[in-house]
């Protein structure tokens, strides 16, 4: 299935997937996670993929992430080819344009909430102060900045995905990658959740990708792509989509 | 991203004090060992540490430690007098003897003749009284020697030289001034105790003057073990030591020296020293096990927040950084808390006569060795941080 992007229209994408493959294990153990990818995601975009367990929605995503590196075919990504990039700057590619919103948070402990959404910026280097700083407008927008002290451990679920959404957002990035963001909260927290992403999105003109499983918030997707055994078999409009699942 | 790395070490109360635990107490363990080691070194040449006033050790070429006791020619003593530098030298006389006890108990002696004239070489007694009542006949100053229960003599008079053999379990009472013993069949007769550095191995010991302890002991062809020497202003006593090989023909040692041969005697050729550092070594390497261990499954239980901060942008090298930070935190605070726990304990082990001694390089050995099996952890726990995926971040995986 072709779905690249009409001509002229180049400028307006940010994820380019050229029939991008990817292949675990070798012999009989052998699973081909991605089998010709052809995918576009455009800039300000909010792309859901949808699909059942094992379809390979994940590894598409560490492959647009630059965590994994494809088997064959071309992957860009905010104009940059991965496939040509070295490992340290694929780590700094990551580092300083992409942000990610895990199922699980993923927030360290250890850390208050606050020193959670300042670490993009201390990975990119800035100093400590200076990214507290930041974070606290962050945080502020999500309407966390009363609870900037308390550890992952005293947030709720919803409030934890707040701040990794803010800790995502932090350092600014073009491309904002999450994986089953509301998986893990009740409905209500979930919509809050998406209208949070779907705004900031809009307004800041950010490409987001969103791994669901969640047919409550297909509502909020630009487009939906349908992932089955390796491949996208369908792509379509977020509400049409939506009613169709 | 070292207060990250900070932030995480310590983040688990309960995980980071149990690991600082285990690395202090592996520096208490290895201090402890090292500081234990040189406590029975130091005894090893408690006869020379005692002399300080000798600049130099003069003694049979076959003689490389303080240990042996083989004998020269009294004329050796006038050779070496006799060499240009030298202020005075005194004789020492070293031998065992078995002494009978008055309840008919033998107990094996080492016998220290000091100088009729000078008495150097003599200690103090435990009352503060001079070695002079060594001038009195048959005289002798009794130490423990480091052994505890070795000088207790029959309380009781008809348990004394009794006529119907001997009396072994009665009543008893530590050595005495007055008290009469039988050294090699000779009268001796105890006029002082003293307390000395405990020796090692341990035995107790008799000092008395050289022409007394001649008396006593085995008769023999050759009774000068040692000759003490002092030097004149000018000289060194590494220069006097030289000069006095080159004459005489006899070894001489400066003090440091004869200390140094004595311990590396001890290390090569005594079994009690090997078995001792046998114990250590096996301690030491528990503890460094447990160490290494706990390091690697604390570094190996945050591997996940190792791969969000991979996933997020982190290099290896800053990873790598934070790793190697995390664990020299850990080994420098449990090295302090451990040697400072060394130092306290030790103080009060030596108290009681235990063979403790915080030399310069024992903290030393402490801190390197925690330094680099903490090293060497991070370095084990480093590659499954460098070969983690960084998408099992990523839900399902």
């Amino acid at each position: 299935m072709d779905i690249s992007l009409n001509p002229g229209t180049e400028d307006l994408i940010a994820v380019r997937c050229c029939d991008v493959t990817k292949t675990y294990g070798s012999g009989t153990a052998k699973v081909s996670a991605l089998r010709g990818i052809n995918l576009d995601v455009y800039r300000g975009e909010l792309l859901m993929l949808v699909g059942p367990s094992g379809c390979g929605k994940t590894t598409l995503i560490s492959i647009i992430s630059a965590i994994l590196q494809q088997d064959a075919g071309r992957c860009e990504v905010l104009g940059r080819d991965l496939t040509t990039l070295e490992q340290e700057e694929k780590d700094q590619f990551r580092g300083a344009s992409i942000g990610f919103v895990f199922q699980v948070f993923n927030l360290f402990p250890a850390l208050t909430a606050l020193e959670n959404v300042a670490v993009p910026l201390l990975i990119k280097g800035v100093a400590y102060k200076s990214s507290l700083a930041q974070a606290q407008t962050l945080l502020d927008s999500v309407g966390l900045a009363s609870r900037a002290d308390a550890f992952p451990g005293q947030l709720s679920g919803g409030q934890q995905q707040r701040v990794a959404i803010a800790r995502a957002l932090v350092h600014n990035p073009e491309l904002i990658v999450c994986d089953e963001p509301t998986s893990s909260l009740d409905h209500k927290t979930g919509h809050e959740m998406m209208n949070l992403l779907g705004d900031i999105a809009h307004r800041s003109d950010k490409t987001l990708i969103i791994v669901t499983h969640d047919n409550r918030i297909l509502e909020f997707a630009d487009r939906i792509a349908h992932m089955e055994d390796g491949r996208i078999t369908d792509i379509g409009t977020g509400k049409a989509r939506g009613q169709l699942l | 991203m070292f207060y990250v790395a900070l932030k995480m070490l310590m983040g688990d109360r309960a995980k980071y004090l149990g690991l600082l635990l285990g690395i202090s107490f592996t520096a208490f363990l290895v201090t402890f060992a090292g500081c234990y080691f040189a406590g029975f070194m130091t005894r090893g040449f408690a006869l020379i540490s005692e002399n300080s006033s000798a600049d130099v050790w003069v003694m049979n070429p076959a003689v490389d430690s303080a240990a042996l006791t083989t004998n020269m020619p009294d004329s050796a003593l006038q050779r070496v007098r006799s060499v240009e530098g030298v202020q005075h030298a005194v004789p020492l006389m070293l031998g065992d003897v078995d002494v009978h006890f008055p309840n008919g108990r033998f107990q094996s002696f080492q016998v220290i003749g000091v100088d009729n004239a000078t008495l150097a070489g003599a200690p103090f007694l435990v009352n503060g009284a001079s070695p002079e009542v060594l001038r009195a006949p048959d005289a002798v100053i009794v130490d423990a020697g480091g052994t505890s229960g070795k000088l207790q003599t029959p309380l009781r008079k008809i348990d004394q030289w009794p006529h119907d053999g001997v009396h072994l379990d009665v009543p008893t009472r530590e050595l005495m001034p007055g008290d009469e013993l039988l050294a090699n069949g000779r009268r001796i007769v105890v006029e002082g105790r003293s307390k000395t550095i405990p020796r090692f191995p341990p035995r107790p010991l008799l000092y008395t003057t050289y022409s007394n302890a001649a008396r006593i002991l085995p008769a023999a062809m050759n009774l000068l073990t040692f000759v003490m020497v002092s030097r004149q202003p000018g000289i060194s006593a590494h220069q006097l030591a030289q000069r006095i090989e080159q004459r005489t023909g006899l070894r001489a040692r400066t003090t440091d020296d004869f200390k140094k041969d004595t311990v590396r005697w001890y290390l090569i050729n005594s079994e009690d020293v090997g078995d001792i550092v046998t114990m250590l070594v096996l301690a030491m390497t528990v503890g460094f096990g447990v160490t290494g261990v706990m390091l690697y499954m604390f570094t190996y239980e945050n591997l996940r927040q190792y791969a969000v901060l991979k996933a997020m942008g982190t290099s290896r090298r800053t990873l790598l950084s934070m790793i190697f930070f995390q664990a020299s935190v850990c080994a420098f605070l449990g090295a302090g808390i451990g040697i400072g726990l060394c130092a306290l304990i030790g103080a009060g082990a030596a108290t009681i006569d235990f063979p403790f001694r915080m030399m310069w390089f024992t903290p030393l050995l402490g801190v390197l060795g925690v330094l680099i099996i903490s090293l060497a952890a991070a370095l084990i726990s480093i590659r499954p941080v460098l070969t983690l995926e960084p998408g099992v971040v990523f839900s399902g995986r």
